[in-house]
């Protein structure tokens, strides 16, 4: 539907993302090599998990439960990403801190280290917007638009960009969480994140029946919100207890 | 709750100091200082393709592929079999990659032996030639596709102020940094846009040639651009080549100067020999200290640094000088690139546009690397005096603009295939990008920017082609995410 139209699906599922980077982290070159390389990272996971899923693709229309796999055996595998991402950054960590010292300049603060996490999780969320949603907007630059079988009510873009929209707030907040959460050992934390995402993962497999689009987006936006306000209570949290700490030692 | 209202990581606490004393502010800039023209190229190039040509592998609907250097063999017509397709592009990738050493082999040949009057004028002329001509032909296929109405004599006058002052901007010192990086880009978009209706096979095949030749190029010992380099270096000169120059503006005084050509460049006399000295910055500096008659020449242009740069002051230029030691620190993850000079003395040389790719811009590839350890020795016979203020900013870094091109090529041909693919290899050239400048700052020596990039990202293409995109898109028509 013209050029509006796919502008506007692409601001629905990127806005967000591009506020967040316009105002925080293109002010630092370093988280935009932080983004950059969680992009990428996300990017290798998912052709991994291609790889392994190649052999079972085309999956029938009607086996839901096969989507389902697919579902477990992906979001297991992005939470081992994280695991592993989460390592790499505590080794550069150690190494900026390093280099920090050398040129006689303070080390990482908290929000240092926060915003570092927010660059991780925005490369994540980013990087799943773009290639499930926008690689497929090109035909909503055109004239017409496009509804699917089992969601008749909501034009597909929409659909697809709200969707999208809910995982990138999922995964950039959920990234501050989760770095917080092995950084302090918290196992609630540790648990939420996964949990979270498998269940955001779980209300896409509605969008398969009849209709079901119309109750999955939302409840994966409510999920979304949720996330949002957890990771702003842990946040919140993390930072008095840090000024009470600097408080107390000064 | 609306996500983009509410941000979860608060704004500093009171006794953080915001950003000021952080090293997450600058680490890192020169890189990116780099990495965006390259992907501002990229995109460019990604939306005339989309632009032009209808996103289809196959170039019936195109216009013929153009006759040039890489189809002299073998021109690919959709109805061959794959084999025969293979073969062919094989034979187009080896006599394109001849033609290039031969090239490279003949501009090395005519720099030794001084010609620079020659090459200089000949530059001049590429670039008029490319932005008239060939930038006008994509201007024309552009106001065609938008049916915007635009006469013929003031397209042509539009069209030849624009490359009369790309011309001007390549070469001369006095203009802005903007204007000449944005000439650049230009250029590389013209040039890689013009390069992707190569057919497809040829096209990737030629890619993986390329960077092969670029890898053998840099680091065999008798390889062209490597004594293209040793040449410049023992002569104190800037490389005959195309570069961009990004400049990340770190200090307080950013360059302002119209002397954008002079950053880093600090013109030292020594006593000693001048040939002999090679290396890199640091080495200088010890060098300064032994060699007594050492002269440093530094030549100040005022803003407030009268106390800094007088002239012939051995002792405290040296002192300088390792004050500049300090200011700019060098780590694994930071590079501190030396500009290497003037381009109004650069022998600059850019692609013929007939034969389709000129050895400059896979020269100009690995020279970006090569400048970078440059010494900033310079026999500056021009009147300009050199800028003293970038000793407050660091150094940028120099990437050929043959690295554009073909990162572009490839990244356009991706597009001709499916967006996802785009963003994929994208990402995979800007990750080859980074291991590049990373292995840089370790080597500290010429090294080709192309072979990573162009592995990656052909290796990342064909994987997502191939693996990624019938999961996704399986998974997304069905609205299943995760």
């Amino acid at each position: 539907m013209t050029l509006a139209a796919g502008l506007g699906y692409a601001l629905i599922a990127l806005g967000p993302a591009f506020s967040l980077f316009a105002g925080v982290v293109a002010r630092k070159p370093f988280l935009v090599l932080t983004v950059l390389s969680s992009t990428l990272f996300w990017l290798i996971s998912l052709i991994v998990l291609s790889g392994i899923w190649r052999g079972f693709l085309p999956i029938k229309s009607g086996a839901w439960w096969a989507y389902a796999i697919l579902i477990l055996t992906s979001v297991a595998l992005q939470e081992g990403t994280r695991l592993v991402f989460w390592r790499l950054y505590k080794k550069m960590e150690e190494m900026l801190d390093a280099f920090a010292d050398r040129i006689s300049k303070p080390r990482l603060s908290l929000t240092d280290k926060m915003l570092i996490s927010l660059a991780g999780g925005l490369g994540h969320g980013v990087a799943h917007a773009v290639f499930f949603c926008l690689s497929l907007l090109t035909p909503a630059f055109g004239r017409a638009t496009f509804y699917i079988e089992t969601c008749s009510k909501m034009p597909f873009f929409l659909a697809s960009a709200l969707i999208a929209l809910g995982f990138l707030v999922i995964h950039t907040f959920s990234m501050i969480i989760a770095f917080n959460a092995y950084d302090e050992r918290k196992k609630s934390d540790q648990v939420f994140v996964p949990v979270i995402h498998l269940a955001a993962a779980v209300m896409t497999l509605v969008n398969l029946a009849p209709g079901g689009c119309l109750i999955g987006t939302p409840l994966l936006l409510v999920m979304a919100a949720l996330t949002l306000q957890h990771c702003w209570r842990v946040a919140c949290q993390r930072l008095t207890e840090h000024r009470h700490q600097q408080h107390n030692s000064n | 709750m609306d996500p983009a209202a509410a941000s979860p990581v608060p704004a500093p606490a009171v006794e953080e100091p915001v950003s000021a004393t952080s090293v997450l502010d600058t680490l890192g800039a020169e890189v990116l200082a780099v990495m965006s023209p390259v992907s501002i190229c990229m995109a460019l190039v990604v939306l005339l393709i989309s632009l032009l040509s209808p996103p289809s592998s196959g170039s019936a609907a195109g216009s013929p592929p153009p006759v040039t250097a890489a189809t002299l063999v073998y021109l690919e017509s959709p109805n061959d079999s794959p084999g025969q397709k293979l073969l062919g592009a094989l034979l187009d990738a080896a006599v394109f990659v001849a033609l290039v050493a031969a090239v490279t082999f003949v501009l090395v040949a005519l720099y030794y032996y001084r010609c620079t009057g020659f090459l200089k004028n000949y530059m001049r002329f590429s670039a008029f030639f490319v932005i008239f001509s060939m930038g006008g032909a994509i201007v024309a296929a552009v106001l065609r596709r938008l049916a915007a109405p635009l006469d013929a004599p003031t397209a042509l006058l539009l069209l030849f102020n624009g490359a009369a002052v790309g011309v001007l901007s390549v070469f001369a010192s006095a203009v802005p940094i903007l204007v000449r990086q944005g000439y650049m880009v230009a250029l590389a978009v013209i040039v890689a846009a013009w390069l992707s209706r190569l057919p497809e096979w040829t096209t990737w095949i030629m890619l993986v040639a390329l960077a092969v030749y670029d890898l053998v190029a840099v680091l065999a010992p008798r390889g062209p651009l490597r004594m293209l380099v040793e040449l410049a270096s023992s002569r104190d000169d800037e490389l005959p080549a195309l570069v961009y120059e990004s400049r990340p503006t770190v200090g307080p005084a950013t360059s302002s100067s119209s002397y954008a050509s002079a950053m880093g460049s600090v013109e030292m006399q020594t006593m000693t020999d001048s040939g002999q000295i090679r290396g890199s910055r640091y080495d200088r500096v010890e060098q300064e200290e032994d060699a007594s008659p050492a002269v440093v020449e530094m030549r100040d242009l005022g803003r407030g640094r009268s106390s800094d740069g007088e002239m012939n002051r051995s002792r405290g230029s040296v002192l300088q000088m390792e004050n500049l030691e300090r200011e700019v620190p060098v780590t694994s993850a930071e590079l501190t690139a030396n500009q290497g000079g003037s381009s109004q003395h650069a022998v600059i040389q850019i692609e013929q546009p007939d034969e389709e790719e000129r050895s400059p811009l896979v020269s100009a590839a690995s020279t970006n690397n090569a400048a970078l350890d440059e010494e900033e020795h310079r026999q500056s016979s021009s009147s300009e005096p050199l800028d003293f203020e970038m000793f407050e900013s660091t150094r940028g870094i120099k990437l050929g603009l043959g690295d554009f091109v073909f990162y572009s090529v490839l990244v356009g041909r991706a597009a001709m295939y499916d967006l996802m693919t785009v963003y994929a290899c994208y990402l995979a050239i800007i990750a080859g990008l980074g291991c590049t400048l990373i292995l840089l700052s370790i080597c500290r020596n010429a090294l080709p920017a192309l072979p990573i990039s162009i592995m990656l990202g052909v290796t990342f293409y064909f994987l997502t082609r191939l693996l990624m995109e019938p999961f996704v898109v399986g998974a997304s028509t069905n609205l299943v995410m995760f």
